[in-house]
């Protein structure tokens, strides 16, 4: 083998990943803010002829209504980040207040909201998805409320665990002591402890977030008036054959931004515990 | 050379010869034997389609029985089970003399008695069109002898002929479901029918294997062996199943992979508006005549031009299918009025109409009020439009081509469960979309979507509330009407009459592509008996 | 392993089941619109309504449907579905086992997989090589189930002719014996490979993660000096790597049945994925409810078996 190539496989990696997915997940934030200046074009209006392959005026072609994909697919990643930002902030406002109830009080407390959070664990998100949108009727809305009502149970176990470790420590003690509210101990020793582990989860169940709009778009659940990979997902599906286009970038765009954002979190888990290698719940 | 030049001279006339003969087509030539296999989109759930509308059992499960009549190509009734028909009073009292010799699966003997109970015990029960077209009509059914059926009506009743097919009134065993509750007999799923093929294996959710019946009364038929129905609820799988030579046959072809099938020499295709769950459907746009912003005929009219219907046509339906010409459906001669003028696109009589009818172009991209009865100045003109999810793209392009010219249009898609209540009971809606299927006759799917009568909360009638007496009349004469001509021109008189008032927009007819490999024919698209006389030849 | 541990585990699964089937008795009830018409399907007329009222309850006080609904449950009837004509449990019963083959397929090769590659990227730790692996591994749990498979049926099946791409038998041949298990295998293959490609990368990562724990300890290092061949050093850190492996088992369980609801779509496999299908577009609410509920109590069960095969394999857990 020359040596450039030994050298190479045998070079440290670590970190390669990690900046990888920080790129990746930039990417997708920084596309889903500007999206207006990138793909400047309306995706709900026809703009070309319909089914039209990629070119110089439609980077990515056009879709059966002649709508711009690029368009499409920016704004669609705007939708699915603002759905994942909707879904953390409802996960995590829960995770905490649940994970730090139970790390604080111990005892039988801590039993019963360790045995709600293993419930919600097991809840199968999807299905249950499908259940409340069938009977609700689709909307963002409804995909939100349903996500993040039940992916808080890795941060609550985070959270938890920082605070039992700190509770023990001495200058908390001495703090409750002196009359200081435990919310403040929590705001200032706990959370930001417990932050980097938390963001590890978080970052992979934005990934699992994304995965499942599309998953319900594609069977057909989506919400019709919002621009989401999954409903050009289910949109490409009657043109598989005609218009590779249509299915080929919607599905690529997922996966970039599903792998960015777990890379990351694979990183980020690297980095904080790179001894014992914890593996992140999912 | 010299010496070889007869031979070579020879092999040459031979192979020119051969070259410019007539290719006999495979269609041509029906061949005995063989497997079809038809993909269907859904589990029927049962093999009974006298009890159901349903589209899905109906294509599954039409082979397995007959009609009293069949239809032709033109829509017009031929002989099934019953091989001749007198029709006496006026058209009040039809008398059918049934074939002889016709058998059940089970070996018992079909009689009359058979066609009184299925009617009486089981369609007018069961069956919703024939259910509410017949069941007010009809004085009684006698069977006077095995072979003699005579169907006795209140007032002469026009449409009966139309309605004996395997789709309206498929005939089933009295000895196998008397005195018992037909939606829950066993027989749904292993029926005894007196069809082309017999029902052999029903693997729910997976597919349905049917066998040619060596004793069916159509002297040689059927061709094929063996039928079998696969369940393969995605629309491009089954496209790709057929291309993949997994799959022989496809009830309906994406609009999509229509242009490529129909190019491809492996495979041929047929248009139709016939389809097992309700024919001659019409994409229509109701109004809410009780709304006060499209009281006034000026603001219909004015969205009826300012629909682009060809972009429906092409983007929706990728130009499978025809601008509906008239209310109703070109596919039926008797009914469909030729050279009607339904309001073209035209944006800028849209423009104007809206414009004289006080709703005008001010700061905004909407239109406001000014001078409106009922509207309170400077309401927008905002409406919505309520649509089955499926229905999506129709929303869609309403939304496009109505903001053009002003006019704000909210979507609201709503499960099936939710749309028909929220329509016909509560009535809360502007605008919406339903595919009203004509069926065979107008009176069984034309009639419910003008008649005051059908103004109420069963789904599926007159959305619009629309109220005309003239209609009325005009609709009630036509049920009576046996004689053809009379009929159409009562009919037409209608269209004329509705085509004015608009309160309906009568977007595209939907017919359905069906495909099948090169190697198979003989194929009759316009019935559910589609296989009867289908045949493929070994590859 | 004690009898003790066994029965508290036992006994944590009540409360789990019951708050299953409480969430979903709260969200029949909080729906919009009427639930008879949910549970009975919207063509019917006031007669029919009035009988499914009756027979669900649904004009009793909600506490009284809540324990009709659980009682129910636990005795097998999860309803009837007005579109099948059938008990929800038969309809279920009868595509179960498709879905059963397909899923415990994709947990056989996505384990074998995941746990070959998990070792593969272990011995190469932080260099190329392991990068690739690991990216690769989370490629195919980052691209949708279902872009992957038709991508797989439009290459593989119709592409090279060589695959199926519908069902579960070819309709033209009734074969038995070992023919028909081979006509399944084959149609088995691409689903299976597409399910299991989404899923191999948890066990990947956890098997790549715990054989470098175990190559880190004073075992394996004691072992390395003492000159033990690197294989057997990993096959010793192997063995240790696999609990967590086993312990996961429960919770990829969840994540395949969602892989198999979109796989199945794509490839017309008839299970409880294509019952998925046909019950959204016709709004099958009893289906669907039941499908939640079963699919929800298979994960627990699954849970439950994976705690006790992990506490029965590793004596020294005590979970008191």
């Amino acid at each position: 083998m020359p040596g450039w190539t030994r050298a190479f496989a045998t070079s440290d990696t670590r970190g390669v990943g990690g900046a990888v997915g920080l790129g990746l997940t930039l990417a997708l934030v920084i596309v889903a803010a500007f999206a207006g200046a990138i793909a400047p074009l309306d995706p709900f209006a026809s703009v070309a002829p319909p089914l039209s392959p990629p070119s110089r005026a439609h980077a990515l072609g056009t879709d059966d209504l002649g709508r711009d994909l690029l368009a499409g697919i920016v704004h669609g990643a705007r939708t699915s980040l603002l759905v994942v930002l909707s879904v953390t902030l409802l996960a995590s406002v829960i995770g905490v207040a649940i994970g730090a109830v139970a790390g604080y009080r111990g005892g039988s407390t801590d039993d019963v909201l360790m045995r709600l959070t293993e419930f919600v664990q097991v809840v199968p998100r999807f299905f249950l998805a499908v259940l409340v949108i069938a009977l609700f009727g689709p909307g963002l809305d409804r995909l939100v409320l349903v996500l993040g009502l039940t992916s808080w149970s890795a941060i609550a176990r985070v959270v938890r665990a920082e605070t039992l470790s700190l509770a023990r420590r001495e200058f908390v003690e001495a703090a409750h002591a002196l009359g200081a509210p435990a919310a403040r101990v929590l705001a200032r020793h706990v959370l930001p402890n417990a932050l980097p582990a938390a963001v590890v989860v978080v970052s992979v169940n934005a990934g699992t977030v994304i995965l499942m709009e599309a998953g319900l778009g594609f069977i057909g659940l989506g919400d019709p008036h919002a621009i989401s990979w999954g409903y050009l997902a289910n949109n490409a599906q009657r043109f598989l054959r005609v218009a590779w286009w249509m299915a080929l970038f919607p599905g690529a765009a997922i996966a970039l931004a599903v792998l960015g954002l777990n890379l990351l979190g694979d990183g980020l888990n690297d980095v904080i515990d790179p001894r014992t290698r914890r593996p992140t719940s999912w | 050379m010299r010496r070889h030049l007869p031979a070579v001279l020879v092999v040459l006339v031979l192979s020119v010869a051969w070259g410019i003969s007539p290719r006999t087509e495979a269609q041509d030539s029906p061949s005995r034997g063989g497997t079809l296999v038809v993909a269907i989109v859904a589990d029927p759930g049962h093999l009974n389609p006298a009890i159901t509308t349903s589209g899905a059992t109906h294509a599954a499960a039409e082979l397995i029985y007959n009609g009293l009549l069949g239809r032709d190509e033109r829509g017009d009734p031929t002989p099934d089970l019953a091989q001749s028909w007198m029709i006496e009073q006026g058209g009040a009292v039809y008398r059918f003399r049934l074939r002889d010799g016709v058998t059940w699966h089970d070996g018992k003997p079909f009689t009359a008695a058979d066609v009184k109970f299925t009617f009486e015990d089981v369609l007018l029960k069961f069956h919703a069109r024939t259910k509410a077209s017949m069941g007010g009509a009809l004085a009684g059914i006698d069977a006077p002898d095995g072979r003699t059926v005579v169907f006795r009506f209140k007032q002469p009743y026009a449409p009966l002929l139309l309605q004996l097919d395997a789709t309206e009134a498929p005939i089933v065993a009295r000895h196998v479901y008397q005195g018992s509750d037909p939606q829950t007999h066993p027989a749904n799923v292993n029926p005894v029918g007196t069809g082309a093929f017999k029902a052999v294996s029903y693997r729910k959710g997976a597919e349905i294997r049917l066998a040619a019946n060596p004793a069916y009364f159509k002297q040689g038929l059927p061709y094929l062996d063996e039928i079998v129905m696969r369940v393969i609820p995605d629309a491009s799988t089954q496209v790709l199943a057929l291309e993949n030579g997994e799959v022989d046959f496809l009830w309906g072809v994406p609009g999509p992979h229509q242009a490529r099938l129909k190019a491809d020499a492996r495979f041929r295709t047929a248009q139709t508006s016939y389809h097992p769950g309700g024919s001659n459907c019409i994409m229509t746009v109701s109004f809410n005549l009780d709304r006060p912003a499209l009281k006034d005929a000026r603001v219909r009219r004015a969205v009826a031009h300012a629909l682009d219907r060809d972009a429906f046509l092409e983007q929706i339906l990728f130009g499978e299918g025809r601008v509906a010409a008239a209310p109703i459906s070109s596919e039926m001669a008797s009914g469909h009025a030729r050279g009607l003028s339904l309001p073209g696109f035209d944006r800028a009589e849209a423009e104007r109409l809206l414009d004289a009818a006080g709703w005008k172009k001010e700061q905004g991209a909407t239109r406001v009020a000014r001078g409106v009865a009922g509207v309170a100045d400077s309401t927008p003109l905002a409406i919505d439009f309520l649509h089955f999810p499926a229905f999506a793209k129709y929303g869609e392009l309403m939304r496009q081509h109505l903001g053009a010219v002003g006019i704000e249009v909210t979507q609201r898609p709503l499960e099936p469960s939710v749309f028909a209540p929220t329509v016909f009971k509560n009535r809360a809606f502007d605008t919406n979309v339903i595919s009203y299927c004509n069926g065979p006759d107008p009176e069984i799917g034309v009639r419910r979507m003008y008649h005051s009568t059908q103004i109420g909360t069963a789904p599926f009638t007159n959305a619009a509330a629309y109220r005309n007496d003239k209609v009325d009349a005009l609709f009630d004469q036509a049920s009576r009407t046996v004689e053809r001509d009379r009929r159409g021109a009562l009919y037409r008189q209608i269209q004329e009459i509705v085509a004015q008032d608009l309160p309906y927009v009568w977007l595209v007819e939907t017919p359905t592509t069906r495909a099948w490999a090169a190697r198979c024919g003989g194929f009759r698209p316009w019935t559910g008996l589609f296989a009867e006389a289908a045949f493929c030849k070994r590859s | 392993m004690s009898p003790r541990y066994l029965l508290r585990r036992l006994l944590q699964v009540v409360p789990a089941v019951a708050g299953i089937v409480l969430l979903a008795f709260v969200v029949i009830h909080t729906a919009p619109g009427d639930p008879a018409v949910a549970l009975g399907g919207e063509h019917g007329d006031e007669a029919y309504y009035a009988f499914i009222r009756a027979r669900f309850g649904l004009d009793r006080p909600l506490p009284e449907q809540l324990l009709t609904y659980v009682t129910s449950v636990l005795r097998g009837d999860l309803g009837q579905s007005y579109v099948h004509g059938r008990p929800v449990a038969h309809v279920v019963a009868e595509r179960l086992p498709a879905t059963l083959l397909l899923m415990g397929s994709a947990l056989a090769l996505s384990s074998i997989a995941g746990i070959l590659l998990g070792v593969f990227a272990a011995r190469r730790a932080d260099r190329p090589a392991d990068l690739a692996v690991r990216t690769a591994a989370l490629l195919g749990h980052a691209t949708p189930s279902f872009w992957l498979a038709q991508l797989a049926a439009i290459t593989l099946a119709l592409g090279t002719g060589l695959f199926p791409v519908q069902g579960i038998t070819d309709p033209r041949q009734s074969w038995t014996g070992w023919r028909y298990a081979l006509g399944v295998l084959h149609h088995l293959a691409l689903p299976a490979l597409v399910l299991a490609a989404g899923e191999l990368a948890l066990t990947t990562r956890l098997t790549r993660t715990g054989v470098l724990e175990a190559l880190g300890t004073d075992y394996a290092r004691t072992a390395r000096a003492k000159g033990l061949p690197e294989r057997a050093v990993v096959r010793h850190a192997l063995r240790n790597a696999l609990l967590p492996v086993v312990t996961v088992i429960g919770g990829r369980f969840g994540m395949l049945c969602t892989g198999a609801v979109l796989v199945e779509t794509v490839f017309a496999w008839p299970g409880l994925g294509q019952l998925m299908l046909s019950s959204i577009l016709t709004r099958d609410i009893p289906v669907l409810l039941g499908l939640f509920v079963l699919v929800s109590l298979a994960v627990i069960a699954a849970n439950l078996l994976t705690d006790v095969a992990y506490a029965w394999l590793d004596p020294r857990v005590r979970y008191e």
